[in-house]
This record gives C-alpha cells, sequence and structure tokens, in this order.
C-alpha cells in the first residue's frame, strides 16, 4: 500500500507539468540558411492566414535574430501547427511558454 | 537564340524551357532526395521537435507517419511531372510543365530536395555564398549549383511571393550563377 501510494505520488509529481492542458505552447520556427525568405513568408500565409505584412514581420525576424515564436496557444493546436510547418520543412519547434 | 533556362506562367500552370540534360537530372533527383534514408536528410526533414523527451515520443509517434506520407505523396506528384518532360526539337534541352494543381506539392518537393543537398554535402552557411564556395570541394560546389537551380524555380513557382523592397538581402540566394551546372558530368 505504501509501496503503491508512493509510486502514485512520483507519477504524478513527474507528468503533471506536461500535461496541464491550460498552459500555452509556442510554435517557433528557426532560421536555416537554405530556405527561401519568401518561400517562409508564403507558408506563414498559408498555414496561419497571416496578412503578407505580418508573415514577413515574422520572416524576417527569424532571419535575423535565428528563431521567431510565430503562434502561442493550446497544445494540440500547437502539434497541428508544428506538423504543417514542418510538411513544408521549415525547421519548427514546440516548446511550453514561460507565460 | 538563348539556351538559358527559361519559365513562362501558361494556362493551367508553370512551363520551363530550355532545360538542359544536367538540370533534368537534378530534377530527377528530387523525389530521391525526399525519399532518402540517409540519417542526415531523415534527421532534417523531420527534426527534433520538443525538448522533453515524453513530449518528443509523443511527437514521433503522432505526427512524424503523416509527415512521411505526405513527404512519399509529394515525390510520386514530382515523379509523374517529371515522366511528363518533352525534350525540344532539334535540341538536347527539355521542357517541363508544372499543372497548377502540383505547384504547393512542387514547391515543398524542391525545398526538401535543397535541404537534403545541403546536409548530404557537409556544407555550411559560408558556402551559400559565392566568396564562400570558392573553398568547397567540388562536391559541394555542384551541389550548391543544384540547390540554385532548385531555387530558382522556387523562386518562380512562388510568383508574387517576391521579397519587400529595401529588405536586409544578406543571405540572398541570388548570389551565384546555375550556368556552371553543365560544367560538372553528370554520373
Amino acid at each position: 500500500m505504501a509501496a503503491r501510494a508512493a509510486t502514485k505520488e512520483q507519477t504524478d509529481t513527474k507528468t503533471s507539468p506536461k500535461t496541464s492542458l491550460a498552459k500555452p505552447w509556442n510554435v517557433i520556427v528557426h532560421d536555416d540558411p537554405v530556405t527561401l525568405m519568401n518561400y517562409v513568408t508564403k507558408v506563414l500565409v498559408q498555414v496561419f492566414g497571416y496578412s503578407k505584412d505580418k508573415a514577413h514581420r515574422l520572416m524576417m525576424e527569424v532571419h535575423k535574430t535565428g528563431r521567431s515564436i510565430v503562434w502561442t496557444g493550446a497544445r494540440e493546436q500547437a502539434e497541428v501547427y508544428a506538423q504543417k510547418l514542418q510538411a513544408h520543412h521549415l525547421l519548427t519547434t514546440l516548446e511550453a511558454s514561460d507565460e | 537564340m538563348s539556351d538559358r533556362m527559361f519559365a513562362v506562367a501558361v494556362d493551367g500552370g508553370f512551363l520551363f524551357g530550355e532545360l538542359t540534360p544536367a538540370m533534368i537530372d537534378t530534377l530527377k533527383g528530387v523525389p530521391m532526395l525526399i525519399e532518402s534514408s540517409d540519417a542526415r536528410v531523415r534527421d532534417r526533414l523531420l527534426p527534433e521537435t520538443c525538448s522533453d523527451d515524453e513530449d518528443e515520443a509523443h511527437w514521433r509517434a503522432h505526427a512524424v507517419p503523416e509527415l512521411e506520407r505526405l513527404f512519399l505523396s509529394r515525390a510520386q506528384v514530382v515523379r509523374r511531372d517529371l515522366a511528363t518532360v518533352a525534350q525540344l526539337p532539334r535540341s538536347t534541352n527539355s521542357m517541363l510543365l508544372i499543372p497548377d494543381e502540383h505547384v504547393n506539392a512542387w514547391l515543398a518537393a524542391l525545398n526538401a530536395a535543397r535541404l537534403a543537398l545541403y546536409v548530404l554535402n557537409d556544407m555550411t552557411e559560408e558556402h551559400m555564398t559565392e566568396e564562400g564556395l570558392r573553398n568547397a570541394t567540388p562536391k559541394q560546389q555542384e551541389a550548391a549549383l543544384r540547390i540554385e537551380l532548385l531555387a530558382a524555380m522556387q523562386g518562380v513557382l512562388l510568383g508574387d511571393f517576391d521579397e519587400h523592397p529595401g529588405d536586409d538581402d544578406e543571405g540572398s540566394d541570388d548570389d551565384f550563377d546555375i550556368d556552371g551546372l553543365d560544367d560538372f558530368v553528370i554520373g
């Protein structure tokens, strides 16, 4: 009984931060030296429905700083967006937001 | 008459003309590069996405199989279009029509192939500039020319997604000419 309780407590401690659905997730696009800048802009317009200007701004942030958080929100949707970006071969990662 | 590659928007798609045998060879490599099982290519096309092991395992189990299917499907689209390449009369050059409905597949496929060539030839950011390329190996120089050819085709297919005027063009992809591709022996 004690052993079981200890196991449950350990499991809870380990998984609870990761399974928190409320915590927002960031979709991050990273710079790479091969992908064309205007291709990145087009993909951001296509995937998120952003205006061309906003997509261009985010693309320039990727180009100048090496990365840009292009979307923040629910984990499930973040995964969908990350998958769509990787479908176009944009170097994309996911991370839980600190906010 | 110029024998440089040209591209025009036609009814129903984009027509690429005066494609030399070396250019056709490069294009025929596109589906093979997408389908490559080389770890370097797979690592770039299906990159590590989450820093947490458990999250990454979830990603690998749920997102990656669908991406793999998509890549294979795109390779088939490209291969089918390449099967329609027509050689021009009295010329060794050819033309290729990319139908409008295949443009998105081609754009992504060309990007994948460029990324694959980059990693397979151990290239660095420096190799993407004319100056840096002078110190590259012949194999890397050839890969860079192939990458440039595929970028030129992407540029045509991107149409009105040209850069804003006045952008910082550091790292521009217009740094060198693709005509040198024919100087390499295609084996």
